[in-house]
């Protein structure tokens, strides 16, 4: 974080009353350039892309998924039919605000490990055996340092669990309700004072002093309808100076009881869009949502009602700027020699690459940044012309 | 038991309690060691039942309701109150203990072999599988723990090891079922090796493991479910000739690889003395670990000798749990303070918004061992949300700098001896030191 915010932040919280601090405005934190802006859900657990956008015209599919496959589905290219759970998610596709890229992975191939699909999916990391990059950091953490005009704390991670995917040497925001300070004000200062001694916890004690008074009165989302709530104040953080958001959704690794699994997080998944999308309103124009997932599942069901770990996998992408109703692939097959390793659906294309030219369209990154910075060694290959 | 120092109680306990006797010195590694054998009432009396009870008290509902279409009225509430009283045991038992080392070691142990209790799985044996799989092992063999943690239903539910079948088993074929990966995976990314396995080995051990069951009867093999034939994991060739026999042997040879023993020590290193340990360390515990047959007491030996576990640098962040436990020794609120029941009651909000949600841990990898996954803003404020409660509630004629030197004693800064000092109410002071970073670290 620069020097001048933080120390503006500690002499407002040891020196000035309440009323003369120029930091109680509602625009706080400096806007991107623009009117662009970037939500990435990270699909924690490894959605299942086979079944939310099933291949129902692969002849091999129905082979593959006796039970999980059997029943209706929702027609989207003639190719691919959605999930019947996801119903509600079927007017966005119609009206060209929804799309998806099929047979999309992370780099990540020797292993099926959660905790490491997820790091490298959020590190944006080029390496096939999951290892992280010396430093740690996210691959939107980066893209702050390159977009032109970005200050980095316009990006706000939202959850009580903070993202890798926004970590790193750009000081991103962490949202998330808090309460009001019971403490004198004197209280305040002293403890403010004991913290700012400690370089470990100077600024994130700072930061959450200023999180109780952004949020102050603001009830935390409760377990129950929290999705649409969450969708709620993400949409109102972009509705203000922020323009890229990160969240976490987790509950996708369906090892069994896929089907009755699937249908809860699509009841869920479609609150915290249509929650964004109202709550954006004229600005769900300007937005592009990009929800992507660890790593697929494989390609047969289980013998329990469900997929284990795979790899080719799902990214669903939403939004009013997004050029939708289309499923962008280069389909690989589901026959017998199609499949990695026999029993995956065959990654065809690096599913970084769409956050790449997201960042390249929507925050005009150059390609060769991108490739250099943001994402280490990919190949952006051809433009899939994301916005309208 | 003799009492520990107040190194001893920040580094390698839950920190000072106000009102027991302290040794004076710094860190005497005998005495440390001392309570892995040590009696200790006052962690006893936290003692939940066994595994075969709650097996046995499962099955009783099971047959009524089967019987007679419904759960007695004694056994539902006996039930209830079975989850009721594992759940107080999270933050109880860490704050009322006598020997600080022991829980601390229950606690990393369980949390670097997780079971999560995560959508609800598993509520009836994730205190089980602390008390049964973990707790026995602490002082003994790592080899012996990982396996008593394979073979608990919780870890068997978690990571849905019960429902895999052996493909071509009798009754994967007949019920068209088969191999579930998820505990062969996380056995050996997380509670062995981490690294140097290969996916041929994964799926060969979940051939392995195929037809591990549990019920009101315990654990063991269904042999319908055994995948026939030879699976080579790691070099090694494990027949189906005696499935347990083999299950074992496969844990015996994996938990004495070179990689376990980095991966243990690691761990072990990184838990007590700092987010990246010295490497000198970490090799010396591997070495130990390998030349002691897995045996743990001789690396708490290795590590309590170093300079870096003796030091009076505190480097490492204590997390919610070792937080609030702290906090709680250092007030001496009990049970039977008026206060206590409704400051119990929020707990377990007050740890999921620290960051530690009681046994839910968000993946199978468990929750953060190092500072900068609890130090969040909203985590860091729900630090201050919780010191301002607990010290709200702390009755008597508390002094904050008396406070400060029960706490920190020579390690307090000046700085805070004197900001706890300051404040205008007592109350304050005594959230001015709970919720400074001199108190969070340990």
């Amino acid at each position: 974080m620069p020097h001048d915010f933080l120390l503006s932040r500690r002499s407002f919280l040891i020196g000035c009353s309440v009323a003369a601090s120029p930091l109680l405005t509602p625009v706080t934190f400096a806007a991107a350039k623009g009117d662009n802006r970037l939500v990435v859900v990270v699909l924690r657990g490894a959605m299942d892309g086979l079944d939310v956008a099933r291949p129902v015209g692969d002849r091999n599919f129905a082979a593959l998924r006796p039970n999980l496959a059997a029943g209706e589905v929702l027609d989207l290219d003639g190719f691919f039919a959605l999930n019947p759970s996801a119903s509600a998610l079927m007017p966005l596709w119609d009206a060209g605000e929804m799309a998806f890229a099929h047979a999309v992975a992370t780099p990540y191939r020797q292993g099926r490990s959660h905790f490491v699909g997820q790091d490298l999916l959020e590190s944006g990391a080029d390496e096939r055996d999951g290892t992280m990059t010396n430093q740690r950091d996210g691959w939107l953490n980066r893209a702050l340092s390159v977009i032109p005009g970005a200050d980095a704390r316009s990006a706000v991670s939202v959850g009580q669990q903070r993202l890798l995917i926004l970590e790193g040497e750009q000081d991103t925001q962490h949202y998330f309700p808090v309460s009001e300070s019971p403490l004198s004000l004197q209280g305040q200062t002293l403890l403010a004072t004991v913290n700012a001694a400690d370089p470990l916890f100077a600024e994130p004690f700072a930061q959450s002093r200023q999180l109780a008074l952004d949020t102050m009165g603001m009830a935390a989302p409760k377990a129950k309808g929290g999705h649409a709530q969450l969708g709620s104040y993400v949409a109102d953080q972009l509705s203000g100076a922020s323009r890229i958001a990160s969240l976490s959704f987790g509950g996708w690794d369906t090892h069994h009881s896929q089907t009755r699994e699937m249908a809860d997080q699509f009841t869920a998944f479609g609150e915290l869009v249509f929650a964004m999308k109202a709550g954006l309103g004229r600005h769900w124009g300007s937005t592009l949502v990009l929800a992507m997932t660890e790593f697929g599942r494989t390609a047969r069901e289980n013998g329990t009602g469900g997929t284990d770990h795979g790899t080719g996998g799902l990214m669903i992408a939403l939004g009013g700027a997004l050029r939708g109703k289309r499923v962008m692939t280069d389909w690989p097959g589901l026959g017998s020699g199609d499949l990695l390793a026999e029993r995956d659906l065959m990654p065809t294309r690096d599913v970084r690459a769409f956050a790449g030219w997201a960042l390249r369209d929507m925050f005009g990154v150059e390609a060769s940044t991108i490739g250099q910075v943001v994402f280490p060694g990919l190949d952006l290959g051809a433009d899939p012309r994301l916005l309208l | 038991m003799e009492p520990a120092s107040l190194l001893e109680e920040i580094r390698f306990g839950y920190g000072p309690r106000r009102d027991a006797p302290q040794a004076a010195g710094g860190v005497d590694v005998d005495r440390v060691l001392a309570q892995l054998t040590a009696r200790d009432p006052q962690g006893a009396a936290w003692d939940q039942p066994r595994l075969a009870q709650r097996l046995s008290l499962i099955a009783a509902a099971t047959t009524q309701k089967k019987t007679t279409g419904a759960v007695e009225a004694a056994t539902g509430i006996a039930l209830k109150q079975l989850v009721a009283n594992d759940a107080d045991t999270f933050l109880g038992r860490p704050t009322f203990a006598a020997a600080g080392f022991v829980e601390r070691l229950v606690n990393l142990w369980s949390n670097r072999i997780t079971v999560s209790n995560i959508g609800g799985k598993v509520t009836r044996f994730v205190v089980s599988f602390r008390d049964d799989a973990i707790r026995p092992h602490i002082a003994g063999r790592y080899a012996d723990m990982v396996q008593a943690a394979l073979w608990h239903p919780a870890m068997q539910s978690y990571l849905t090891q019960i429902n895999s079948f052996g493909p071509q088993s009798e009754a994967g074929l007949r019920r068209n079922k088969g191999l579930n990966e998820n505990l062969a995976r996380e056995f050996l990314e997380l509670h062995t090796m981490r690294d140097g396995y290969s996916q041929e080995d994964v799926t060969q051990l979940a051939w392995l493991l195929a037809g591990m069951m549990w019920d009101d009867k315990g654990m063991r093999v269904d042999p319908r479910r055994v995948q026939p034939g030879r699976k080579r994991v790691l070099g090694v060739v494990y027949d189906d000739s005696d499935p347990v026999g083999q299950i074992n042997r496969m844990v015996q040879t994996i938990a004495l690889r070179p990689e376990t023993a980095r991966n243990v020590a690691f761990t072990l290193a990184r838990h007590f003395v700092a987010d990246v340990p010295p490497e000198g360390l970490v090799d010396d515990l591997a070495a130990t670990y390998l030349a002691q047959d897995s045996a743990l007491t001789p690396l708490y030996r290795v590590l309590l000798s170093h300079p870096a576990a003796r030091s009076p640098d505190r480097t490492k962040l204590r997390n919610p749990q070792e937080y609030a436990a702290a906090s709680l020794r250092l007030t001496g609120l009990s049970p039977a303070d008026a206060a206590w029941p409704k400051l119990a009651r929020r707990f377990p909000l007050a740890l999921t918004a620290m960051g530690q949600a009681p046994f839910k841990a968000l993946r199978p990898d468990g929750w953060p061992e190092v500072a900068k996954g609890w130090m969040t803003p909203p985590m860091l404020a729900a630090r201050v949300d919780w010191a301002i409660d607990i010290s709200a509630q702390t009755t008597g004629q508390i002094d904050p700098a008396a406070m400060v030197d029960t706490a920190l004693g020579p390690h307090a800064s000046a700085l805070l001896k004197q900001s706890a000092s300051r404040a205008e109410q007592r109350w304050e002071g005594l959230v001015v030191l709970i919720a400074s970073p001199e108190f969070s670290r340990r």
